[in-house]
């Protein structure tokens, strides 16, 4: 191998100058800032499509008979919900929103590595849902966001479905793309592997599996979509096709899909957790390659979605042993992570409380996995409720509490303004009272028998007549979870104009963002920093060189605001 | 700057032991888990698993025990694991009077305990893993060849049962399967035109029933009673009224029952009127194509290529061991067949009329 | 100038001196490129799964339509044809190779004849699609066929329209001795449509 002159230079003349007019600062911007906020505000509209749609079949299911909305609708609302959560809400919020805004920033780059293509990323998302969307017309896609034939065939839904995702799928494979290019080339001098940030560490892992998966999802859907349209027997039994078949190509994306959600999340609560606890996290290195052990793996235990489908026996074992597997490199990122609360002092703002309750809500959820990754017990849980409750628990419980914990712990630095502590913590409050009632109850509903997709649950009130009273607690819950939503919204909107500015740090973090200004300048970092730590150690000075601004080499938390005098306190 | 030490050296404030009440509260916290695993081991748990403790076939029992043993161990996680973060938010939160420079401990590793937190959960899944794949070993291979074969034909929207050994099928509704009591049973399951999902929650049984194939469930009902037959895979619009009921009874009960429901079937020769061979042709493409390929016989899909089902010098009778005259030809499309090689749908199950039949013997008898 | 081992050096530490900027501009975008690549490697081997399974669950292959089986495909035909794509991935390299020793005429003859090449390819390919005896939607062989020969193809296609445009670019001066990221993506490009091409020809021809 031959010596490659080094290359050095500041990189202070390579500011390009800033974009001019609305339309390049703020519709086709390729700053990541701008393409997150873009990602955040698309990706909370649709979680409000996907949360009212929830609703809907909440209230459905308050009445045995269901006859509140008409079979076919119902149908029509879970599979939306489903669709619209996954792909137009849970991956574009954690990949497009998160990533792209903190991750070139932790790592001390001035943008992502093919800016022009994170916009092409951004604009396929509002596209994609327009395609699903439009389907409207024929009639919503109704087959369950799985969509498997051959009862999708039979829809013409099912085809607008196959291109939206395709659409939102080429996007999710761009980000992917990406960010594993920014991630590999455009560090910071010094920032070696094993001194990046975990947050960076887990988006890495993610795009990753973005990638390689997503492609996977859409030759199942162009398979599923030339066989609705053009009847290209793909799956169609009596021509040579296989039903069994879509289930394997989906799933194969659509496991690792599941760690998509996660893994940002994690990464959050990596960053959050330290923070909050003024002291460094525990095991960095087990975090840190566990995300890349759980990556991988999630990659070979696929076909435990298909347990009970018709796969042949013999397949059913290794798919079993490595989906128990995965539990060990996941377990001890939670081992870790309760390692890092001992000896902490630990301060109980909003991203904190999220975080907590993140450690219970998806260690429950894991264990629920577990009980599913037995193949003798699988076969009475699937198709019931327990799956419902069980990957509710780690989506909700899990993806969408990482999500409000990165939310509420970077909105000040995205912003320059704080959000309102008492609006953050009912939120809190209400989303995990919301959530407990609303998918606690699905598992013991599910291990009694009652199937999911169901718009009416009539003759299961022979078996258990407490199915009413529970659907009832879960609907009732279902809008706690709602109104925490609503509040998240509006303590933003308020916080934007009237939050106490926040200065560079108020949370006293170690990462490079928190070096900069809050709200970031276009180019992030005039000057780029040297690294020559980890940046988790709180009873070490910053381990940068070479920074923008005059920070404290030990930063120290923003002080809680004291009662204003003139306006009533003391 | 960084490089130069601004901002005040934090204080590190290291906790005494292992934390205020560190270990009454871990011990307090077992002691749940005890309460929990008595609580799971012997009280029965039939608010959580239908007709626990009192099982309804062999496996259900295995299973049962494989929901305990997860039970108990994963509950436990899920305890220790809550308690520990309720315990450290109380002992590790930052007291008011601590200066605003106060850090937390100096630990980035402690191998040991990384060591011993990897290989205890490792060895507890190896025991899980071991305990699965006994149970499953059982479930998938341990029933008696004498079993009874009964088939389950699923259709948009009801389960169509058959027995062995005479022509037609069941399929009153409410779909009703009978069993008889201590006897291994070997269920084929399909579907005649999209996924269904078999499910009966006491037996905790389920079998996909897809076109194009067959699946095996193999058990042994242990209790007599009656029970849900629930469809649990998205199927169209009535999914949610896709039920059934299987009753277990004394054989005798059985024998009684299987007589008389053969009584409702209809079987011997049926006269045939002369049909329309295209109108058949497009009818089997709809109905049959799903199951029978237009080839010769060894080209099954479900059922065996039609093809050349009145003149192959290899199976010169029908399926029935009756030659290939139109009446015979009718008389299964009438009752349907079971037998060794597999199970047709009667004419009520593919909802043919007699001018359907017609028309597909027309059809049949016109290809050579 | 120190003394340098390889050819390729010479040209590396050429735009180095110049600029270094591009220097590491290139190396990110050939990273993205070859990742693509990678991601579009997943898409045919989704297909090619598909192909698998369908064929090993298929009681006889080809399989029986109408009562008949299907023939086999005409290896020879597509055998003179692959020859045909293979020569254009030969043709292909030598293009670059003329670009990197700056022999512009060398390189302008190379790439027409990749070009005709993969047209040659793609009217081949519109031959046998012409002549087959099944259906896209007659059967699975038919579906697994025509799907995955016809993705090639519009990769293909893609890749010549690609050429002809590198072909004006490359005239109208906007690469140079050393900066011509453009020629190396579709080279890259141009040898991954051979090799996916590879499989293909095994899997439906001699397989």
């Amino acid at each position: 191998m031959h010596a490659t002159p080094v290359v050095h230079t500041d990189h202070s003349d390579h500011i390009h100058p800033p974009p001019e007019g609305f339309i390049r600062k703020y519709v086709f911007s390729t700053d990541h800032k701008v393409i997150a906020f873009q990602y955040l505000a698309v990706g909370i509209f649709f979680l409000m499509i996907a949360g009212s749609f929830a609703e809907l079949i909440r209230v459905q299911l308050w009445n045995p008979k269901g006859t509140f909305l008409s079979f076919s609708t119902y149908n029509e609302m879970f599979t939306m919900h489903g669709t619209v959560g996954v792909w137009l809400v849970v991956i574009p919020l954690v990949t497009g929103a998160l990533g792209n805004f903190i991750m070139p920033l932790q790592i001390g780059a001035r943008d992502v590595a093919f800016p022009w293509l994170n916009m092409l990323s951004f604009w396929l998302f509002p596209v994609a849902g327009l395609i699903l969307f439009s389907s409207f017309i024929f009639g919503l896609p109704s087959a369950g966001w799985t969509e498997y034939p051959p009862i999708s065939l039979q829809y013409v839904g099912t085809a607008f479905w196959c291109l939206a995702i395709i659409t939102i799928g080429i996007s999710s494979t761009l980000t992917g793309l990406n960010f594993t290019a920014t991630v590999v080339k455009m560090r910071a001098p010094g920032m070696t592997w094993t001194r990046m940030p975990l947050f960076t560490w887990a988006t890495f892992a993610t795009a990753l599996v973005n990638m390689i998966a997503t492609v996977a999802l859409s030759a199942a859907l162009l398979a599923l979509f030339l066989d609705t349209v053009f009847h290209v027997p793909f799956f169609e039994a009596d021509k040579g096709g296989a039903p069994v078949m879509y289930q394997h190509m989906f799933w194969f994306y659509s496991h690792p899909a599941v760690y998509i959600f996660i893994l940002p999340a994690f990464g959050v609560i990596s960053e959050v957790l330290p923070v909050f606890c003024r002291r460094t996290i525990f095991g960095y290195k087990m975090i840190a390659f566990s995300s890349l052990a759980i990556a991988i793996l999630g990659f070979a235990v696929w076909a435990h979605h298909m347990f009970p489908s018709g796969i042949a026996p013999w397949l059913q074992l290794p798919f079993m042993i490595v989906t128990y597997a995965i539990g060990i490199p996941t377990g001890l990122k939670v081992f870790s992570w309760l390692a890092t609360l001992w000896g902490g002092r630990i301060q109980f703002s909003t991203p904190m409380l999220y975080a907590l309750a993140f450690l219970i809500t998806f260690t429950f959820g894991g264990i629920t996995g577990i009980f599913l990754a037995a193949v003798p017990a699988d076969l009475h849980e699937h198709g019931s409720y327990f799956v419902v409750g069980h990957f509710h628990y780690v989506v909700a419980g899990g993806s969408v509490i990482g999500f409000l914990a990165a939310v509420t712990f970077w909105f000040p630095k995205a912003t320059g303004r704080m959000l309102h502590e008492g609006l953050g913590k009912l939120g809190f409050w209400l989303f995990v009272i919301g959530l407990t009632g609303t998918f606690l109850p699905m598992h013991w509903l599910g291990l009694e028998g009652l199937p999911r997709r169901y718009a009416s649950y009539e003759y299961f009130l022979a078996r258990y007549p407490d199915v009413v009273f529970w659907n009832r607690v879960e609907t009732v819950s279902s809008f706690f979870m709602a109104a925490s939503v609503a509040i998240l919204v509006i303590n933003m909107i308020w916080s934007i104009r009237r939050g106490r500015a926040s200065g560079i740090n108020p949370w006293g973090a170690r990462t490079l963002e928190w070096t900069i200004s809050s709200p970031p300048p276009y180019y992030n970092f005039k000057k780029i920093p040297t690294v020559f730590g980890r940046p988790y150690d709180y009873s070490e000075p910053l381990p940068y060189r070479n920074l923008d601004n005059d920070v404290d080499a030990y930063p120290a938390p923003m002080p809680a605001p004291r009662p204003n005098p003139s306006l009533g306190g003391r | 700057m960084a490089d130069q030490l601004t901002g005040t050296k934090p204080q590190v404030i290291e906790p005494k032991g292992m934390g205020p009440g560190f270990w009454p509260v871990m011990i307090a916290l077992t002691v749940v888990n005890l309460v929990i695993a008595y609580i799971i081991l012997f009280t029965p748990l039939d608010w959580l698993l239908p007709a626990e403790w009192n099982p309804v076939a062999d496996r259900a029992a295995d299973i049962d025990l494989l929901f305990k043993f997860m039970g108990v161990f994963g509950l436990a996680i899920l305890v220790y694991v809550t308690g520990f973060v309720f315990y450290a938010a109380f002992a590790f939160r930052r007291r008011p009077e601590e200066p605003a420079n106060s850090v937390g401990v100096h630990l980035h590793d402690l191998p040991k305990l990384e060591f011993w937190w990897t290989v205890i959960p490792t060895i507890l899944l190896t025991v899980l893993v071991a305990l699965t794949i006994q149970i499953w070993h059982r479930i998938q291979f341990g029933t008696a060849a004498s079993a009874l074969t009964t088939e389950v034909i699923a259709h948009q929207f009801n389960f169509e049962i058959r027995y062995p050994g005479w022509q037609g099928s069941v399929f009153t509704p409410p779909d009703e399967m009978h069993l008889p009591v201590g006897k291994p049973v070997r269920l084929l399951i399909t579907s005649g035109d999209v996924i269904h999902q078999y499910w009966v929650p006491e037996f905790r049984l389920k079998a996909a029933a897809v076109p194009g194939l067959v699946q095996n469930l193999n058990f042994m009902p242990t209790r007599t009673g009656t029970f849900d037959i629930a469809c649990s895979e998205y199927c169209g619009i009535n999914h949610s009224k896709m039920q059934g009921k299987v009753v277990v009874e004394s054989p005798q009960a059985f024998e009684k029952w299987l007589a008389g429901a053969k009584a409702h079937v209809r079987t011997g020769p049926v006269a045939v009127a002369k049909g329309d061979a295209g109108a058949g042709k497009a009818l089997f493409a709809q109905k049959c194509a799903v199951c029978h390929a237009m080839g010769p016989f060894d080209q099954k899909i479900v059922g065996p290529g039609l093809l050349k089902i009145t003149d192959d010098p290899k199976h010169p009778k029908l399926v029935d061991g009756k030659p290939p005259t139109p009446a015979n030809i009718a008389n299964i499309l009438q009752n349907g067949y079971t037998g060794p090689i597999g199970a047709m749908p009667n004419r009520q199950a593919n909802g043919l009329s007699d001018k359907d039949i017609a028309n597909l013997v027309s059809y049949l008898v016109s290809l050579k | 100038m120190s003394a340098l081992n390889s050819p390729l050096e010479a040209v590396e530490a050429r735009y180095l001196d110049v600029d270094p900027v591009y220097a590491e501009t290139r190396d990110i975008r050939l990273l993205g490129f070859v990742m693509a690549l990678g991601a579009d490697c997943v898409l045919f081997s989704s297909f090619i799964f598909a192909y698998l399974y369908l064929r090993t669950a298929s009681p006889a292959w080809p399989p029986f339509v109408g009562g008949h089986q299907l023939p086999r495909l005409d290896t020879a035909f597509a055998a003179l044809n692959s020859m045909v794509l293979f020569g254009s991935g030969v043709t292909m390299h030598y293009a670059l190779e003329n670009w990197k020793h700056l022999k512009k005429q060398a390189f302008n003859g190379w790439l027409a004849a990749t070009i005709v090449l993969g047209i040659l390819f793609l009217l081949g390919q519109g031959h046998e699609y012409l002549s087959a005896q099944m259906t896209w939607q007659g059967s699975s062989f038919g579906a697994s066929f025509f799907t995955l020969t016809g993705m090639h193809g519009f990769h293909v296609l893609v890749g010549v329209c690609y050429l002809i445009v590198l072909m004006i670019q490359s005239n109208r001066g906007v690469y140079t001795g050393s900066k011509y990221f453009g020629l190396t993506a579709g080279t890259l490009y141009w040898h991954f449509v051979d090799v996916i091409w590879v499989f293909l020809f095994f899997l439906f021809y001699l397989w």
